[in-house]
């Protein structure tokens, strides 16, 4: 076992192991709703099965969960539904599995959203990170396949990520089952609001975009003063999402 | 059965075959021949008319009924009736034989171009149809559309100011942005410049500009102008044109020192063991094309490398930002690289 | 009040918009990525400044090779083919033992002495029952070894290589490489090829690749081709080589289907598929072995089953229509030689007969019941003693045999060769029509994918009848 599994924060309270009961599919009554979010191929549907206990399909095929699956679990008496989301790079374009995974972080509005990376190809995984991170603000990484990274030489200090993305970060191995304890503490933990967030903004963008962003932000604030995404909102109105326009004038935020 | 014999009913078939594929053949088929003149109408004609009155008074030619007649494809009465008709519609103003255009015609002119240039740009940047024949469809939507389904389009495509040819479209007030640029014939050697507007018409020059990959948004330079040969250097390849295809290309010159040409090259260019930082990814590639393009790394800054090269010659992948992508040529030469060492 | 704030809003996004330009969406991924960078730089060390693994190189210089890449994928795609028939034949045999030889007289057996009246022992043991129990024993055990041997290739992350290296055959007719896949997926079970197409992420090559799928010859097929192959192709030829002309004739039928994928996909890409978005990308993923059992048994339930269920739902009522039309009578004539007759001169035209036709038109839901659906009918018309009795399907057990019955039916060489033609192009089952209708939620593309290879069925078997009677 040459995977040594860090958690990101030390003194988190320990798992308890005896809390726990993966439900499957059953998710009457739920407490908490996560969504699972992630590139394609990042053995996202594997931590799906490990949280849930069960075993849908993943290949080594990016694009496989297209339709959105559901199961659950419960731990220390809440239960929690898991969503998971079809697997993106992005969430700016208009494709199908772009808008289904996107409408739910954002109307849906998760409990916590987990967002799954391959731990060894982070900064093409942290497209994804970023853009969700401008829509939520209840957020856990998990850094998966650490085992890969770790066998190739690459070691990510999981303090200063998490320190630089403003939330939790969890190494995991789902495949083998390590460090999904850790995750399942430190979702528990996120919900009940016993770790606050304070999400990584995007910052290198041109000053007339940033400019352009903020005079709509400010305005969109002053309209419902609760939204944690007005920025995010700001930046697709300029983009000229109809979706997002109707959603506006529905007034699906508030 | 007394009267089957397969000869017979083999001809048959291949009679019948050869009628439905006289009747529905794409674009010269009778069915569809017949379906358009059946469409062809008086409002046709008139924004036909009114259209082609406007381009060549822009350009400071006037045209007579005579002219109307050789260059339109439209029978000489109903062309003749459109013009009576126009004339009381206050559009145009016949006189003599010259046919000028009116304020109201001319503000009837602009708005089908608006709508024929939106509608190319709708089918660039939301469909697949291949660009050789978003004229052609246009050519037939911009009669379709009214004015308000018009604007609900433009609003759609986020009001765009240039349609994918570089020619401008004409706002909701008729407003248009102007285009400083010289045709590329006209250019002496050495200069620099970057391709902003390919013209579209005629239908022959056009298919050769697309034949030889040439994109709007890529710089140039001038190395041979003559009366044979128009020839320039372009993203890492040298391009050869007649003088007549060259004066459909609008070149917008820039001074010298912008682009460093030496490294500019296409990502399609890169060899197995060199590496390259892209530099941006060029206009031609549209839509749900190139916000993929960007979703998977190729943004300016990343550095990239070829992977795999393909046993059948595309696609090949790229290394970039740690992994693996196959793209195909065609979308590789839409990648402007700079090589590195 | 509130409403005129948002319009406010709306009209302020499209004057910064107007001033921002058509690059916004450039700009803003270059400032995510430029972002991501900076973040990666602050966290992360590498010990290995190569970029991408050593081993996964090395594989993937084999394996996408100008001189071993192709004969590696031929083998492997050869090898579990070969591994799903000859694997299937036991266990087929075996299942068709049971469920048809043992358990079917028992049930009747049952039936006779608790006094079921006969036409409801017909229908629910004859019809129904039957129907299920043989597309079970047909399906089942090729599925349940082509899917876990196709999912372990899958999971190891060989399959986006075939896709990699065959794409540039598939783009020259407009399809995706990926169709690779999604087309020998098909020759498992076609409802599963349309699955598989949801990797396939440009719409207009899913599509392509939707459409298309049915030209793979799936494992309801197979059996088909090589019964009627051994009856009457393998006659031909002296007795030493019949194995082989027989085989060298199915495997002729399944290229002949490859060469349909490709015309058809062409085709489709021209026409009607034209203004549909294009877009291609294909990452190839690093290689990871696979978890074995884990595999084979989410392949199972996930792939298998699946397809299986839905497949019986489907045969069920077929096999009661069967046995319904065989057993209801219009005056003298069953509803089934009633049909039959009407359509054996269409059939002649095509080289086929009313039998066959019928066959095919109840036996949409599962291709695995053709041969003993035409087999009962040949019967039920010729009024040959062999079988069950009416609405009862059943297959002998020597290819003679059933040479002989089909013989007596007025099959000729022509008929057979039309027969394999046209299981080869004929419409969708009725499990692949509906996973069409559920993957692409279009009642349009679902038909052109239903009615485009029957109508180019009947374009082949009539030519081929035709230029067959004129040459002979």
């Amino acid at each position: 076992m040459d995977i040594k599994v860090k958690s990101a924060c030390d003194t988190c309270a320990h798992f308890n192991a005896k809390g726990l009961k993966k439900l499957g599919v059953n998710t009457s009554n739920f407490d908490f709703v996560i969504a699972l979010a992630g590139n394609p191929n990042t053995g996202k549907s594997t931590v799906f099965n490990a949280l849930t206990g069960l075993k849908q399909h993943t290949g080594n095929w990016p694009g496989k969960t297209v339709t959105r699956a559901e199961g659950g679990f419960e731990y220390n008496e809440k239960k929690y539904k898991l969503i998971d989301l079809p697997g993106t790079y992005s969430l700016l374009s208009t494709s199908e599995d772009e808008e289904v995974a996107r409408n739910f972080i954002l109307f849906g509005k998760p409990s916590v959203t987990v967002i799954v990376v391959d731990a060894s190809r982070l900064e093409r995984n942290l497209n994804l990170v970023l853009q969700i991170l401008e829509i939520t603000d209840k957020a856990v990484l998990c850094l998966n396949l650490i085992d890969e990274a770790t066998r190739n030489g690459i070691e990510i200090n999981t303090r200063t990520l998490a320190r630089d993305l403003g939330i939790p970060v969890v190494p995991t191995s789902a495949r083998f089952n390590k460090g999904i304890p850790e995750l399942i503490q430190t979702i528990s933990e996120v919900a009940s609001g016993k770790i606050w967030c304070k999400p990584h903004r995007i910052k290198n963008i041109p000053k007339n975009i940033e400019k352009a962003m903020e005079k709509l932000a400010t305005k969109i604030e002053k309209e419902y003063p609760t939204i944690p995404n007005s920025r995010w909102i700001a930046l697709r109105l300029l983009e000229g999402d109809t979706q997002i326009i109707k959603a506006l004038k529905t007034q699906e935020f508030v | 059965m007394n009267t089957y014999d397969p000869l017979n009913a083999l001809l048959i078939f291949i009679a019948l075959s050869i009628l439905i594929y006289f009747l529905f053949r794409p674009a010269k088929g009778w069915f569809w021949i017949i379906k358009n003149n059946y469409r062809t109408n008086e409002k046709m004609v008139i924004e036909d008319i009114l259209k082609l009155l406007f381009h060549n008074e822009n350009s400071g030619k006037i045209l007579n009924t005579n002219n109307l007649t050789q260059i339109l494809n439209f029978n000489n009465s109903l062309i003749i009736k459109s013009i009576e008709k126009m004339t009381a519609n206050n559009f145009i103003l016949l006189d003599g034989e010259q046919l000028k255009l009116k304020p109201l015609g001319r503000e009837y002119a602009l708005r089908i171009i608006r709508m024929h240039r939106l509608w190319e740009k709708f089918l660039a940047e939301k469909t697949g149809y291949d660009k050789s024949e978003w004229h052609e469809r246009a050519e037939q939507k911009e009669h379709e559309l009214n004015t308000e389904e018009t604007n609900l389009l433009a609003s759609k495509l986020g009001n765009p100011l240039f349609d994918p040819h570089g020619d401008p479209i004409p706002s909701k007030t008729g407003k248009m942005a102007i285009i400083n640029g010289v045709a590329l014939s006209t250019l002496p050697i050495n200069t620099v410049g970057e391709i902003i507007h390919i013209e579209d018409e005629p239908d022959i020059i056009y298919k050769q500009i697309l034949a030889e990959n040439i994109h709007i948004g890529s710089h140039i330079r001038v190395t041979e102008n003559n009366n044979t040969r128009v020839s320039f250097f372009s993203e890492g390849e040298e391009f050869k044109l007649a003088p007549i295809v060259a004066g459909n290309l609008t070149i917008s010159i820039l001074k010298k020192d912008i682009i460093n040409e030496g490294n500019i090259a296409r990502l399609s260019s890169l060899k197995k063991t060199e590496k390259a930082i892209i530099i941006g990814i060029s206009k031609e590639s549209r839509g749900e094309n190139r916000r993929r393009l960007l979703d998977l790394g190729f943004v300016k800054g990343a550095t990239v490398s070829i992977d795999l090269l393909n046993p059948l010659g595309e696609p090949n992948a790229y290394l970039i930002k740690g992994t693996a992508i196959a793209l195909r040529n065609n979308q590789a030469s839409k990648i402007l690289i700079k090589k590195i060492n | 009040m509130e409403n005129k704030n948002i319009d406010d809003i709306l009209a302020l996004s499209k004057e910064l918009r107007w001033q921002i330009g058509d690059d916004f969406h450039d700009h803003l991924a270059e400032g995510i990525y430029a972002d991501a960078a900076e973040i990666v730089g602050d966290a992360i060390t590498k010990k290995n400044k190569k970029n991408k693994f050593s081993i996964d190189s090395k594989i993937d210089r084999i394996v996408t090779s100008k001189t071993w890449g192709f004969p590696i994928m031929f083998l492997v795609l050869a090898v579990i083919l070969w591994l799903t028939i000859t694997g299937a034949n036991y266990p087929s045999s075996l299942l068709a033992k049971i469920l048809l030889n043992d358990f079917h007289p028992l049930l009747k057996n049952l039936a006779t002495t608790i006094n079921t009246p006969w036409w409801l022992s017909g229908f629910l043991i004859d019809g129904v029952y039957l129907s299920v129990a043989w597309v079970i024993s047909v399906m089942l055990p090729p599925m349940a070894i082509f899917f876990p041997l196709f999912t372990l290739l899958e999971d190891f992350g060989y399959l986006p290589r075939v896709a990699f290296n065959l794409d540039s055959l598939f783009k020259k007719s407009g399809a995706h490489g990926k169709q690779a896949l999604t087309m020998s997926m098909g020759f498992g079970c076609n409802a599963a090829g349309v699955i598989a197409t949801r990797i396939i992420d440009s719409p207009r090559e899913r599509l392509i690749a939707i459409i298309t799928n049915n030209f793979s010859l799936c494992n309801g097929r197979w059996p088909t081709q090589i019964l009627i192959a051994t009856i009457f192709i393998g006659a031909t030829v002296p007795a030493a080589f019949s194995g082989i002309a027989s085989l060298v004739a199915v495997i002729a039928i399944a290229l002949l289907g490859i060469f349909f994928m490709f015309f058809s996909s062409w085709a489709l890409s021209k026409t009607i598929l034209k203004g549909e978005v294009s877009t291609f990308n294909l990452e190839l993923p690093p290689y990871r072995p696979p978890r074995f059992w884990k595999t084979i048994y989410t392949s199972l339930i996930d792939r298998t089953l699946i397809v299986l269920w839905r497949a019986i739902i489907f045969a069920a009522p077929a096999g009661a229509v069967i046995w319904l039309i065989s057993n209801i009578y219009i005056g003298n004539e069953s509803v089934a030689a009633w049909i039959i007759n009407s359509l054996d001169g269409f059939g002649f035209l095509l080289g086929l007969n009313g039998v066959i036709l019928l066959a095919f038109i109840v036996a949409i839901p599962a291709n695995e019941i053709i041969i003993p659906t035409i087999l009962m009918l040949t019967v039920l018309v010729t009024g040959i003693s062999v079988g069950n009795g009416a609405g009862v399907m059943f297959e002998l057990d020597s290819a003679n045999a059933t040479g002989e019955i089909l013989r007596a039916g007025g099959w000729t060489l022509l008929t057979a060769v039309n027969i394999m033609l046209f299981s080869l192009l004929h419409n969708p089952c009725s499990t692949t029509i509906y996973t069409i209708y559920k993957e692409t939620k279009s009642l349009k593309w679902t038909t052109v994918a239903t009615v485009l290879p029957v109508i180019m069925g009947l374009i082949v078997t009539f030519l081929v009848a035709q230029i067959w009677r004129i040459v002979f």
